[in-house]
């Protein structure tokens, strides 16, 4: 593999808090970001909860 | 006529405000007398600029956040 | 999805489904929903509640825009059927004609964190789920107790609509048993959602009963414990020991009838108006389709194949993973591993960074300060979502009328791309030098209205929201008058207050780009290494003589990986590294500055001292064992801690090698009333060491004496296969400590036996003590150094236990591995990448922009009475004194804006008008309160 090859892109699959952190990091640290999320919207699994422990703080 | 109080509500961005806004989202219905003033955190309102509203004709003062 | 190529330069061939809505033109109002007559059952409900063919997946989805389900759209089944939507649409945003696209993609790494699905349990049939309507999972209780959800957070029985008085939580439903469902490994969250829940739903009705029926109560993580006691003794949950056979239902109201043998061995006939399942996590169906089209490897529970020491690497390369997709795990450890699969993924693509990063470029900014006032006002009609319920004509007309504003303009949507684009037009035109834009809420929209007044050549703080949507029409959608009279006093304040904004800078500040990592265990050689390998310089702080920590003494991780072994690898890369500088024998012994720009001492134990410029402080000081005082420890040499025994086992120690009875004791000073937490990993080194001891000899008896026995996620395996190998397990309760003796050379060990109800007595050749990890000597002077918080156990206090898993409220600084809270080591290295991924986003630049909205002294006015400097809560200010023109020494505060939040703490404290936020002056709010009370 050449390094001037290297794509400075990610490509990051599902939008839930996960991938959300992931792509968040990846784009502040200066590497172009692809989100694909299956769903119309992102939030995945933590928007459905509805509050969160230990400070019960709205999952949104 | 009847008694329409006017009411200032401090928000807080990050809280209520954000709160007021869901509030609309989900189209809540309130009585329109509240004016509310968005700050960056209640903190920052300061004793004064309530006794100021009190003062200036205000029937009610709410901080929220 | 498709996937070709190799690390460094992924080919990636992905479908993109129609939305049939126009995602440019939806402006969320929601019209077509209304109308829409196909109703749904509602997947974001968990099928509790009911949506529309045409729909957004819940009110504050991102992006906010509708959709049409194609499954159950009538026209889409039957062209010119139905069309409802399209024509009530006022943006003209349907289109039915829409077609999937293909998109080909190039990258030069992929992460796949498609997340987890729950346990069907309609298949089981055992607990009665889909025949009784009052047997629910806990999703469906989430969405019941969520004020968003289908009864507004009113917690009501499906059968009859009427308030549940009575609830059961059955947990390890879909987890932890090969027979009913074939999910043998423990779903880790399950305890504390049911404990959250359960709690959540008693404070929204207190006369509820709730009871919790466990096998083991598995809250191993950083405060769990204590929630659960909390809700035990504070919310009156009750918790029950047993495994629950059936739901059978009593009666025809839908009540529902639960066998259970308690505690004390009595059969138990109870019954409750609501069942809620605590059902497991388990790996979609899609999500197997995607590993398999990825190509990467699956472990027999379906969850992506990872190792410990590269927890979010898959077995392809160049391919991570991230979340509960490798194993089941709760939010702050799946937000820690998005992180650090960024982490992992920059370290393969640095060379690369910045390569196809985008910066936006503005105009020079105009000079205002010497012209006149001159605003000009934007009333938005948002379709009708404003205009049907305000008279906006009006609010428009009563606009120009205030002083100051010498142009109105009203906008079908503002916030649309023509609208911009007028509106930069406008501004120029008429040399407006304030903006104000009458239309839904600044916390969406305020961004984009700044980029355009800077787009326009102004300062992008010269500008107000009015907000009449979110916060007027659509609240008072049945008094016209009412909502037009506020949306025009709701302009008037706007307008006031921005008469008084000058333009703000925003704070720039340089990065120094060097890493300090304090502690040189797994973690802090983790995070070193990762950072080092994405080409930013580290000084690696080591208080002993050696590194490695707590890794040298270790034996294997829960899936078998040698500990010692891979940490000397660690060492060697890390000796080699070209930009790790490593300082052993080293403290911290002074530190000063803040994000960017740290300056720390540190002091070498032959007494010389150096310091060091970094940008950012990455905290790994790991954890101590405890050294314990019961149970004979240190009286008895057969007597030995899990460490020792570790050390003992390994170099063939005939005691442990002619050992034929050994009982191990669990939470040896963890979760009691001095440590007040699980020590996480006790359980399962128990349990592995217990497997050596057996398969090495089979006629051994070995006991564990566990309180709850906590081999959460995958590691369930270990436990099954203990037992299997007839290993025995005991249960003892915190008021029923087993107690040790000696007699002759041989160890007494008695515990009470809760399956027989009468006190066991074992001779044991060997008690092995399972005991806590505390947090190190020196920490609080550290956190001192830093102004960093710990938490009431002594270890380091994250920003957000959710989701700031690995910073500091303080920008920076981050903390990682057990300085945190215990942990194994796989989690240790997911937080180490995780903070080196978040130090990398401030490191990979050379300075950074921070918002204008800082507070700002008034030099006339502060006298240095210094009451600010103690409400601060990011230690911003500090008391300065300076030389004024009549020579005499003042007093007075210095602001340091890095550090700044802009919150106002200082502003309302002031008694002297000495400071204020910028943005948010007292003068401007003082403006806005006096024109809200004008009229």
């Amino acid at each position: 593999m050449q390094k001037n090859k290297l794509v400075g892109s990610v490509l990051v699959v599902g939008g839930g808090i996960t991938g959300m952190q992931s792509a968040l990091d990846l784009a502040n640290a200066g590497y172009y970001v692809y989100l694909v999320e299956r769903s119309g919207a992102i939030g995945g699994a933590m928007a459905q909860l509805d509050k969160t422990f230990p400070t019960n703080d709205c999952s949104m | 006529m009847s008694f329409e109080p006017k009411i200032i509500a401090f928000c807080c961005n990050w809280c209520s405000y954000a709160a007021a806004d869901l509030a609309g989202t989900s189209r809540m219905q309130y009585p329109p007398n509240v004016r509310l003033v968005r700050v960056m955190c209640t903190g920052m309102v300061h004793p004064e600029l309530v006794l100021n509203a009190f003062n200036q004709g205000a029937d009610g003062i709410m901080i929220l956040g | 999805m498709e996937i070709t190529g190799e690390v460094g330069n992924f080919k990636i061939k992905i479908k993109e489904h129609p939305r049939y809505v126009d995602m440019d033109k939806c402006i969320a109002c929601g019209e077509c929903a209304t109308k829409c007559p196909k109703k749904v059952t509602d997947s974001y409900n968990a099928g509790t509640g009911k949506r529309k063919a045409i729909y957004v997946k819940y009110p504050q989805a991102v992006p906010l825009k509708y959709q049409i389900d194609a499954e159950n759209c009538i026209w889409l089944k039957k062209p010119g059927r139905c069309g409802a939507c399209a024509k009530v649409c006022p943006a003209d945003a349907i289109d039915f004609d829409a077609v999937e696209k293909i998109h080909e993609i190039d990258a030069g790494s992929v992460i796949l964190s498609p997340g987890t699905g729950t346990f069907d349990p309609s298949d089981t049939g055992v607990y009665g789920y889909g025949e009784y309507p009052n047997v629910i999972t806990a999703m469906q209780l989430e969405r019941y107790l969520s004020a968003s959800g289908p009864t507004e957070g009113h917690l009501v029985r499906p059968s009859d609509g009427k308030p549940v008085r009575k609830v059961a939580f059955l947990q390890c439903v879909g987890s932890r048993d090969k027979n009913l469902c074939g999910n043998e490994y423990c779903s880790s969250v399950c305890c504390m959602y049911a404990i959250k829940e359960a709690v959540i739903a008693k404070d929204h009705d207190p006369g509820l009963e709730a009871s919790i029926f466990y096998m083991d109560m598995r809250t191993h993580g950083k405060e769990f414990d204590e929630y659960y006691q909390r809700a035990r003794n504070e919310s009156d949950v009750r918790f029950i020991r047993c495994r629950v056979n059936g739901v059978e239902p009593e009666g025809k109201d839908g009540d529902l009838r639960l066998h259970y043998v308690n505690e004390q061995g009595q059969q138990i006939e109870d019954y409750f108006d609501l069942v809620v399942l605590s059902v497991g996590l388990e790996t979609t169906k899609q999500a197997m389709e995607l590993a398999k089209r990825s190509g990467i490897r699956l472990t027999s529970n379906n969850f992506a194949a990872v190792s410990d020491f590269a927890p979010v690497s898959t077995s392809k390369e160049g391919v991570f993973t991230c979340g509960a997709f490798s194993g089941p795990k709760d939010i702050p450890q799946s937000v820690v591993e998005g992180s650090a699969a960024a982490a992992a993924a920059a370290k393969v693509l640095a060379p690369s960074r910045h390569q196809l990063a985008r910066k936006k470029t503005f105009p020079e900014e105009r000079d205002i300060l010497a012209e006149d006032l001159r605003i000009g006002v934007f009333v938005c009609h948002c379709g009708s979502n404003i205009a049907g319920y305000v008279d906006v004509e009006a609010v428009a007309d009563y606009s120009a009328t205030l002083p100051g504003v010498v142009h109105v303009e009203r906008n079908l949507f503002t916030c649309s791309q023509d609208t911009q684009d007028l509106m930069i037009k406008i501004i120029q035109e008429n040399r407006l030098n304030r903006v104000v834009v009458a239309a839904c809420t600044p916390r969406t929209h305020e961004q984009l209205f700044h980029e355009t007044i800077r787009a326009a050549g102004l300062n992008e703080y010269l500008f107000e929201m009015a907000n009449i949507r979110n916060q007027n029409s659509w609240v008072h959608t049945g008094d016209k008058t009412a909502a037009t009279q506020k949306a025009s006093d709701l302009t008037r304040m706007a307008v006031a207050k921005v008469t008084w904004q000058g333009p703000l800078e925003n704070v720039v500040v340089p990065i120094t780009r060097r890493a300090l990592v304090i502690g040189g265990g797994i973690s802090g050689m983790a995070a070193a290494l990762n950072l080092a390998n994405q080409g930013f310089p580290v000084d690696l702080i080591e208080k002993s003589k050696v590194l490695g920590g707590n890794g040298l003494h270790l034996h294997n991780t829960w899936s078998g990986e040698n500990i010692p072994l891979r940490a000397a690898r660690m060492v060697d890369q890390i000796m080699w590294h070209d930009l790790i500088t490593v300082h052993k024998d080293t403290l911290v012994t002074a530190a000063e500055g803040y994000v960017g720009n740290f300056k720390s001492t540190i002091k070498s134990g032959n007494g010389s001292e150096q310091n060091i410029d970094h940008g950012v402080t990455v905290i790994t000081t790991g954890a101590n064992r405890l050294m314990p005082d019961e149970y004979g420890y240190r009286q008895h040499k057969n007597v030995v801690s899990a460490l020792e025994f570790d050390k003992l086992y390994e170099i063939k120690d005939k005691h442990v090698r002619k050992g034929k009875s050994f009982v191990f004791i669990q939470c040896v000073g963890s979760r009691d009333s001095n440590h007040n937490y699980c020590s996480k990993v006790c359980c399962t080194h128990s349990v592995q060491a217990a497997i050596e001891l057996k398969e090495e000899d089979s006629s051994r008896r070995i006991y564990i004496l566990y309180r709850d026995m906590r081999t959460y996620g995958q590691r369930e395996t270990l436990y099954k296969k203990a037992r299997e190998l007839g290993v025995v397990f005991i249960n003892y309760e915190l008021h029923g400590k087993p107690k040790v003796t000696k007699v002759d050379d041989i160890l007494d060990v008695e515990v009470w036996d809760h399956v027989l109800h009468r006190p066991l007595l074992i001779h044991a050749d060997m008690v092995i003590l399972a005991t806590a990890i505390i947090p190190p000597a020196g920490v609080k002077q550290l956190a001192q150094l830093y102004k960093v918080p710990l938490d009431g156990q002594g270890f380091f206090q994250e920003a957000h236990a959710k989701l700031r898993p690995v910073d500091f409220a303080t920008d920076g600084l981050f903390v990682a591995g057990m300085a945190h809270f215990p942990k194994p080591v796989e989690e240790s290295i997911a937080q180490a990448l995780a903070a080196s991924a978040r130090a990398a986003t401030l490191l990979s630049r050379d300075e950074m922009t921070l918002d204008g909205i800082k507070a700002e002294v008034d030099p006339e006015c502060c006298d240095g009475c210094a009451l600010c400097v103690d409400v601060c809560p990011y230690h911003a200010i500090t008391l300065m004194e300076r030389t004024g023109d009549d020579g005499q020494n003042h007093k007075l505060i210095s602001i340091n804006k890095a550090h700044c939040k802009g919150c106002g703490l200082c502003q309302g404290t002031c008694p002297k008008r000495g400071v204020s936020v910028a943005g948010f002056s007292l003068k401007q709010l003082e403006s806005q309160v006096e024109a809200a009370l004008a009229v």
